[in-house]
């Protein structure tokens, strides 16, 4: 007995859906009761309408000051990003993890600023960062992420259920999972991003027969 | 009072350190090279319309990377000026075709560029493209686009010309090569 990697594809989801009735809505007739469902975080966070758009945004004078100092590749890098990252973690966080994060630099320590600048500061995506409609949007990380999985398994009769941060790069993070499931563990499995591209739109990728793989695994 | 004097030092320093990193840092600075684009060719023809296609290259110049945000043509071609067709247009990538009008927002890294194509359809109001088009006039054509970077989003444009005399060639080439 192996894992399974099968991905589900939906057509493009919104904030009118909720990704309890859309995952039992394309996904049911395949998931069994070994099995664990992950979903795509991005699009748990489009469900629930956590997005914004520059056009809404006004950024402030800390906003226009502290995204020059995100590497370019980084979501905050732009003023947008990083006034929307303000808006839920606050400014006056942000500079502060920001100023701390570059003294850390200097001495040799990575990563700080978004360790004290606030889960957000991490989780979200700028412009492009998603497929249409959504590339225009900034999109924030999922609300309760530990419930959505938690609710996911108790819709489904599933094993557990995870809400996953996956990308081509070989990044894969669990962001939050049903009771008993080991985040790392599933971000291993999840590490060649089953989730495709886009425009694959496959944001539910159904682990099979896990329970008796990892059984067997502790036997 | 010396102290209070150091601690004032200090923040001018800081303020114009920050202000000299972020001069020096630049921003994109998008740009497309409507004088370098090419001819309209004929991409396809019926007996009520034609289809007609140009690629325009853009760069982003700037030290810093940039995203079109949209990127949508705008034609004037006014009904008082030429009423024979009904005119469509739209833009895409190049490497990534698409017939919905829609752009899908994109990153350009800094010094380097890419390639849009623009399309127009006429359709002809009397159902006969090659009379319609008989009478056609040289037009404006706006390529308008909304670009983020590390400042605040703007929307901008660059105008082209779109010439009688390169569709109706463009039509009676295409039309001869069919």
């Amino acid at each position: 007995m192996e894992l399974e990697l099968i991905p589900v594809k939906t057509r493009i989801l919104t904030s009118k859906d909720d990704i309890v009735d859309t995952i039992e809505k394309y996904a049911k007739d395949k998931i069994g009761p070994d099995d664990v469902v992950s979903v795509a975080e991005s699009v748990v966070a489009i469900t629930q309408g956590r997005l914004t758009s520059p056009e809404e945004l006004k950024p402030g004078f800390l906003a226009k000051v502290m995204c020059r100092f995100v590497p370019q590749k980084g979501s905050l890098s732009s003023v947008y990003g990083m006034q929307a990252a303000m808006n839920v973690e606050g400014e006056w966080r942000m500079a502060f993890a920001m100023v701390v994060g570059l003294l850390a630099k200097v001495v040799g320590r990575n990563g700080v600023f978004y360790e004290l600048a606030g889960e957000q500061a991490a989780l979200i995506d700028d412009v492009t960062g998603t497929m249409p409609p959504f590339d225009k949007s900034i999109v924030y990380g999922p609300h309760d992420p530990n419930g959505v999985a938690e609710a996911i398994k108790q819709r489904l009769g599933c094993y557990g259920a995870a809400v996953a941060d996956v990308n081509d790069l070989k990044r894969a993070a669990v962001l939050g999972v049903s009771s008993e499931l080991q985040p790392e563990k599933l971000a291993q499995i999840l590490i060649d991003n089953p989730f495709g591209n886009a425009s694959q739109r496959t944001p539910i990728v159904i682990i099979k027969n896990y329970a008796k793989v990892a059984a067997k695994a502790t036997a | 009072m010396e102290w209070l004097l150091g601690i004032l030092v200090v923040i001018v320093i800081v303020i114009l350190g920050v202000w000299l990193f972020i001069a020096q840092q630049g921003d994109a600075e998008v740009k497309f090279l409507v004088d370098n684009r090419t001819a309209f060719t004929l991409t396809e023809v019926t007996k009520e319309q034609a289809v007609f296609s140009c690629q325009v290259p853009f760069v982003n110049k700037g030290p810093q990377d940039g995203t079109i945000m949209d990127c949508y043509p705008r034609h004037l071609l006014p009904q008082e000026q030429f009423d024979a067709t009904e005119l469509v247009s739209w833009i895409a990538l190049v490497k990534s075709p698409r017939r919905d009008g829609y752009f899908e927002a994109l990153i350009v890294p800094k010094t380097t560029g890419d390639t849009v194509e623009i399309t127009l359809k006429f359709i002809a109001k009397n159902g006969d493209i090659r009379t319609s088009m008989a009478d056609m006039v040289d037009f404006t054509l706006d390529i308008v686009y909304q670009i983020v970077a590390r400042s605040e989003w703007y929307i901008t444009k660059e105008r082209m010309t779109v010439t009688a005399t390169e569709l109706i060639q463009a039509l009676e080439v295409g039309t001869a090569n069919a």
